[in-house]
């Protein structure tokens, strides 16, 4: 169906502070808290394996030890958090994704400015069930935007429905 | 020419000359401070002889002659209707298409030595941007401008002007080259040169003593020195400008601008107006007391290096008003700026102190007793004062405005960049509350351009919102639509 647009029928489109968002999977909140972890793991056995011969730091080492364990916990149990706060939505001109738990954002990119669009999984989100969407703009070097936490189906279902707008808006620009 | 450019052409073979002159130049530049520094040059014509070290640099000469001739038997061009194909590589067989409908930017370049062949570089970026840049590395000059004219037809519209509307004065080229960056560019350039210059004076000077050559007043020394280093930074800093923008002319040609420019080596570079999506103005600190800036016409995937960008330099006397309107019909400069929030300016101060208390902290373990209590005084007031001004003077220059579909944001320390675009031009827009802005009902509206992210840091959540929102109606295409269901 092909309609006209006019400035009235821009007015209407909803505001981004109204946008009704729609949840991401409630799996990303552990995946994402594995995540943070296990990277937290790391930093904690490099601080209680770093050699420190005969300093005087060795007696604080346990409290050290302890003090990047309780950073890491916090850090995992911000993570979960900030990943049960996050949505998406698809609109009719934009898509927009919500974040953060401290610093909130509110992203929207409008589907003209749209190139591609990749699925993407590394193996802990696979054994979530998980695909991450990056949305590829012109002249962008890495994703504009990219919306972790949906599910396999969930993502290819976005992504026909990008693939199918991008091509509505490449045909009405053409025309 | 353009019937002949639809069979296969040749690069010219004088090209061939100067790829190996100009590699020549830049292996030279490069491997310069190593030859000649620390004597490793010296050790190695001892190591392996003169006649080894003549036969080495001719089999070297002969390898490259014999790749740039392969290259140039590899290397060929054509255009099939509005398709630029290119046939290139040395070993692996390459193939580049590119259509007139992506063409962003056409530039020329004519270094001295292919002025007399009648032989120019041309470069082509498509829109994907600057990375994605196809360069002929000499082609005759007859050739490019029939590619030109047919990759960019606006560029022979017939009944625009050809007579500048902009031309860059001795003035303005003066005031550029003391106010620009061209200075560090020019340093660089020079600085291979250091070492050898060092050891030449050190061979020549009939004393070596560093005294003998020094005034003996302490105050006349430090103003001496401090006079020569200012004064040498500054005829640098102009005959970087001179050799890049000498004869510097804007032209408009139907929807085009075109510039011209350069000393020695000339350069040509067309901008469409269609395809420019952000126009900065930039003003350094030197510059606003100089009363000179200059505007950079920004495009997608724009180069790194600035001075590969379309620049206007050495502009005066307020004339980036009329210059914008130019490269945007319909643009007015605003009758004010709305400032951003006051807690900006105390988030600044925050940030600067707990970066200076770190600072004290660290200098406090690292120098501990080596400095007396009035010099830590003196150096804690010092980093107060620094941070109060930095805060004060940041808060102060940054600014925006809406007006007339055209979104305006500045921001700097002591120069101001001011960044210029319509609402149409955004890629994406970001919202950002930190739980400090919430308290106080504000927010950061981060801008996606074709050139980079610029932000507008403390202003009302509900402007940013407001902001976000026209962006994104700006953006909605104008046009008949095809909407799903």
């Amino acid at each position: 169906m092909n309609q006209a647009r006019s400035p009235a029928d821009e007015e209407r489109q909803p505001r981004l502070a109204e946008a009704p968002l729609e949840a991401v999977s409630a799996r990303l909140a552990p995946c994402l808290a594995l995540h943070k972890a296990g990277s937290w793991l790391l930093v904690v056995m490099a601080v209680a394996l770093m050699p420190l011969g005969e300093s005087e730091w060795l007696a604080w080492r346990i409290w050290l030890v302890a003090g990047v364990a309780g950073l890491g916990a916090l850090g995992v149990g911000v993570a979960w958090c900030e990943a049960r706060r996050r949505g998406y939505a698809l609109r009719e001109h934009d898509i927009v994704q919500r974040r953060g738990l401290l610093v909130q954002r509110f992203q929207a990119l409008p589907l003209v400015r749209l190139q591609h669009i990749e699925t993407r999984s590394n193996p802990l989100e696979r054994c979530f069930g998980l695909v991450r969407l990056a949305c590829f703009t012109a002249g962008g070097r890495s994703a504009d935007v990219v919306i972790e936490g949906l599910p396999a189906a969930r993502a290819e279902a976005l992504k026909q429905q990008l693939l199918h707008r991008l091509q509505s808006t490449a045909d009405g620009t053409s025309a | 020419m353009s019937e002949s450019l639809t069979q296969w052409q040749r690069l010219s073979p004088w090209a061939m000359v100067s790829l190996l002159l100009t590699q020549a130049a830049e292996q030279s530049r490069q491997q310069l401070p190593l030859l000649l520094g620390a004597g490793a040059g010296l050790t190695l014509l001892d190591a392996v002889g003169w006649r080894e070290l003549v036969l080495g640099v001719g089999v070297a000469l002969l390898v490259a002659v014999l790749l740039a001739w392969r290259y140039y038997r590899r290397f060929r061009f054509r255009l099939e209707d509005d398709v630029l194909v290119i046939h290139q590589g040395l070993f692996e067989h390459r193939e580049f298409k590119l259509a007139a409908r992506h063409v962003q930017q056409i530039a020329t370049r004519q270094p001295l030595h292919m002025r007399p062949f009648g032989v120019v570089e041309w470069q082509v970026i498509p829109v994907a941007g600057d990375a994605s840049r196809i360069t002929l590395p000499g082609i005759r000059q007859t050739t490019a401008d029939a590619l030109s004219e047919r990759l960019a037809p606006a560029m022979s519209a017939s009944g625009t002007s050809v007579a500048p509307h902009f031309r860059l004065t001795t003035r303005g080229l003066l005031l550029h080259g003391l106010s620009s960056r061209s200075v560090l560019v020019a340093a660089a350039m020079l600085s291979p040169l250091m070492r050898p210059v060092e050891r030449w004076l050190h061979d020549i000077a009939p004393s070596q003593a560093l005294p003998d050559w020094l005034p003996t007043a302490p105050l006349l020394l430090a103003a001496l020195g401090m006079l020569v280093v200012v004064m040498a930074l500054a005829l640098l800093s102009i005959v970087a400008a001179v050799w890049r923008f000498a004869g510097y002319r804007l032209v408009d040609q139907g929807g085009r601008q075109i510039q011209t420019s350069g000393l020695l080596q000339r350069r040509r570079q067309s901008l469409a107006l269609e395809r420019l999506q952000v126009v900065e103005w930039v003003e350094t600190g030197l510059g606003r007391l100089l009363g000179c800036g200059y505007l950079v016409c920004h495009q997608f995937g724009g180069s790194a290096d600035e001075g590969r960008r379309f620049l206007v330099p050495g502009v005066t006397g307020g004339e980036q008003r009329r210059l914008l309107a130019v490269l945007w019909p319909g643009l007015r400069w605003p009758p004010a700026w709305t400032p951003v929030s006051h807690y900006y300016r105390r988030a600044l101060l925050l940030r600067g102190g707990l970066l200076s208390g770190l600072l004290l902290a660290g200098s406090g373990a690292v120098l501990g007793p080596a400095l007396t209590t009035w010099q830590w005084w003196l150096l804690t007031g010092a980093l107060v004062v620094l941070v109060v001004v930095g805060a004060w003077r940041r808060w102060r220059c940054q600014g925006w405005a809406h007006c007339g579909g055209y979104l305006w944001v500045r921001h700097g320390l002591f120069g101001i960049r001011t960044h210029v675009f319509a609402l149409d031009k955004g890629i994406s827009v970001d919202v950002r509350q930190s739980w400090l802005q919430r308290r106080r009902g504000l927010a950061t509206l981060h801008l996606h351009l074709a050139h980079g992210r610029v932000a507008l840091p403390f202003i009302e959540h509900g402007t940013a919102l407001a902001l976000a929102d026209e962006l994104l109606a700006a953006s909605v295409p104008r046009s008949v639509v095809e909407v799903p269901g």
